[in-house]
């Protein structure tokens, strides 16, 4: 994969020649400062579609045109005003003057090509300032990858400029009651193509993916009382991971993958246990009085913080994966629940509780600083993308609780309508 | 099967249905307030709801639908365990919000419901701790969790024997009444007693 190579720059794009070495050290520009404006790329028709089937490759551009709309850092310019443009080969230099005064900072170009089944997908992303090309890529795979495809290339577009992949082939685990039971379901992360994965007829809680999307762990009452089940959606697989007495409750995986913290415990308590993600013997790691539950653990996998109520109230914790170091994180805040640790192990999301109603915030591990951000109705269950820019959560601000993501510009969308849905949990991919 | 026999049934049934629908405290029923701590002598009365659901067991026991006191005497109960948890003979206990703690009037329905117990010494039940909806989903069950075995510990210091009790927390999963305001959180801020062997 060939990149440019991109130095950070407010207005000005300031841009070394587009590098053919694959090796070459990767510079993104970065645009997912506050303020700062979309890069503008101007889509072209692909005219050269030899021998491609022509269904797949209209959706495969379809595809990639919503995905593209859909970010925060990439804006797509409008086809009315790509029209303007009048195509002439034969002049390069003219061609990316008048894409640039449509708008375009980039173009990206291509072609699609197929035998058979197959399909293959060119594309060069040209830098309209310099006319280099800041990105190439070859895909190929069956025509029923085309969306697949689609998303791939998205991805890579947003990685580009962000240096951290886009969300488009990311997933959204979710608890919702759509068809009368707590059932767990499964959506891309716009909440499209949404997925029944379990049919207990029971109480599904808590889902939480496998760092490589092969698994979730959950709570269920399917056996009476609550208990974690590790779930292999792909093959419908399902085994008893922890029936402690107690709620068996939240469970969250390590960064490894290896382990898993969740909530349990005897005579009325409730702590924080860790047990083998393959299963073995839970190891009890917080001893507080009163209720310990809701652990995530940090990206490195050091810390796990989690929410607990000894000094009264409900306030987040923070402790090292052992249980030791103990200490108060969030001291503004008359509730504090659900953490869920950013990737980039800076910030944790939680819920909070404003005027009697949730509300998300966000604590700043660097400098302790609080960040709420408001929306209408009760607010709650936030979880971080992938990529740490933009998060889920839940909201009942229409009516019934629903999943809604929202970018760090503070622009929230409904993704789910039916039921109530509630617990998302987002990973990269599911295998 | 006759028509007489049908009619007596019929009969039977809404006797049944009267008899016991007052003792109802039916999960789905919308009932009073309960009583606020410190009022110590108030109960509550939960208002019938679907009385008239009630199904007929072969043998139910007349009397101890009648006079629930009889009952207690006799040690008669009715034979199947929906019956016994339709008449209500255990009365469950109301917490305050975010609190696991036994109110005065919980204490006093459960030194009733201690009596009752160590009269049924064969009784077995569960204990279901319950929230209302305002805390998250995860918090609310491990708070569903205390409540249940807050009853169960004051229970056992009363003398029912530990072995008879279970516990179980339906956090907010299960609310007995879905309103969205204080009259239905406090009907959802509950232990609620299930007799699963007579």
């Amino acid at each position: 994969m060939r990149r440019g190579l991109f130095v950070i720059g407010a207005c000005a794009i300031a841009f070394a020649a587009a590098d053919s070495t694959p090796a070459q050290e990767e510079v993104y520009l970065k645009v997912t400062s506050p303020g700062l404006s979309r890069v503008m790329i101007a889509m072209a028709e692909f005219p050269s579609r030899q021998g491609a089937d022509p269904g797949a490759a209209s959706t495969l551009l379809a595809t990639l045109r919503k995905d593209l709309d859909d970010t925060a850092v990439v804006g797509l310019i409008s086809p009315e005003n790509a029209r303007l443009v009048v195509v002439d080969p034969n002049n390069p230099n003219l061609m990316r003057q008048r894409w640039r005064s449509v708008g375009a900072q980039f173009l990206l170009d291509g072609s699609i090509a197929g035998a058979g089944n197959q399909l293959v997908l060119e594309v060069r992303l040209w830098d309209l300032t310099s006319g280099e090309v800041a990105y190439s890529r070859r895909f190929q795979g069956t025509v029923n990858l085309a969306t697949t495809m689609a998303h791939s290339l998205a991805n890579e577009l947003v990685h580009l400029f962000t240096g951290k992949p886009g969300p488009f082939l990311s997933r959204i685990a979710f608890v919702s009651d759509r068809s009368g039971n707590k059932e767990l379901w499964v959506m891309r992360w716009d909440g499209s193509e949404p997925q029944q994965l379990t049919s207990h007829r029971s109480i599904a809680l808590s889902p939480a993916w496998s760092p490589d999307g092969q698994l979730l762990a959950f709570t269920s009452f399917l056996r009476g009382s609550p208990q974690l089940f590790i779930f292999r959606p792909k093959e419908g697989y399902l085994k008893a991971l922890s029936s402690l007495p107690g709620v068996n409750s939240s469970p969250n995986f390590s960064p490894d993958g290896k382990l898993v913290a969740f909530a349990a415990g005897e005579g009325g308590e409730t702590d924080i246990f860790v047990v083998p993600a393959e299963g073995g013997s839970p190891v009890r790691v917080t001893h507080t009085r009163g209720i310990s539950t809701q652990p995530a653990w940090s990206p490195s996998g050091r810390q796990i913080v989690f929410t607990s109520s000894v000094g009264g109230s409900p306030q987040l914790y923070v402790m090292d994966a052992e249980g030791t170091n103990v200490r108060r994180l969030t001291f503004e805040d008359k509730y504090a629940d659900e953490a869920s640790w950013a990737p980039d192990g800076v910030k944790i999301a939680y819920t909070t509780l404003v005027d009697d109603r949730f509300q998300i915030a966000t604590l700043d591990l660097r400098n302790n600083t609080r960040t709420l951000i408001p929306g209408p109705g009760n607010n709650e269950s936030p979880c971080w993308s992938p990529d740490g820019t933009v998060l889920a959560f839940v909201s009942n601000r229409t009516g019934a609780k629903q999943i809604f993501i929202t970018d760090q510009i503070g622009r929230p969308r409904q993704i789910t309508t039916e039921g109530n849905n509630i617990q998302p949990a987002w990973v990269a991919l599911v295998q | 099967m006759s028509g007489l026999w049908n009619n007596k049934l019929l009969v039977f049934a809404l006797f049944v249905a009267v008899a016991f629908g007052p003792a109802c405290a039916h999960r789905k029923a919308v009932v009073a307030p309960e009583p606020q701590a410190g009022a110590e002598t108030e109960k509550p009365a939960p208002q019938p709801a679907e009385g008239g659901t009630t199904t007929v067991s072969p043998e139910p026991s007349i009397s101890a639908a009648e006079n629930p006191e009889s009952a207690i005497r006799a040690g008669e109960l009715p034979a199947n365990l929906e019956e016994i948890n339709k008449a209500g003979y255990l009365k469950d206990v109301f917490f305050d919000t975010d609190k696991a703690d036994l109110r005065p009037d919980a204490r006093d329905l459960l030194a009733a419901d201690a009596i009752w117990l160590k009269n049924h010494s064969s009784v077995k039940f569960l204990l279901e701790g319950h929230c209302d909806e305002r805390n998250t989903e995860e918090y609310n069950l491990a708070l569903g969790w205390r409540r249940a075995n807050a009853v169960k510990s004051y229970l056992a210091s009363l003398g029912v024997g530990a072995d008879s009790i279970s516990t179980i927390s339906y956090g907010e999963e299960k609310p007995f009444a879905t309103c969205h305001n204080e009259s239905c959180w406090s009907q959802n801020r509950r232990a609620h007693f299930v007799v699963t062997a007579r």
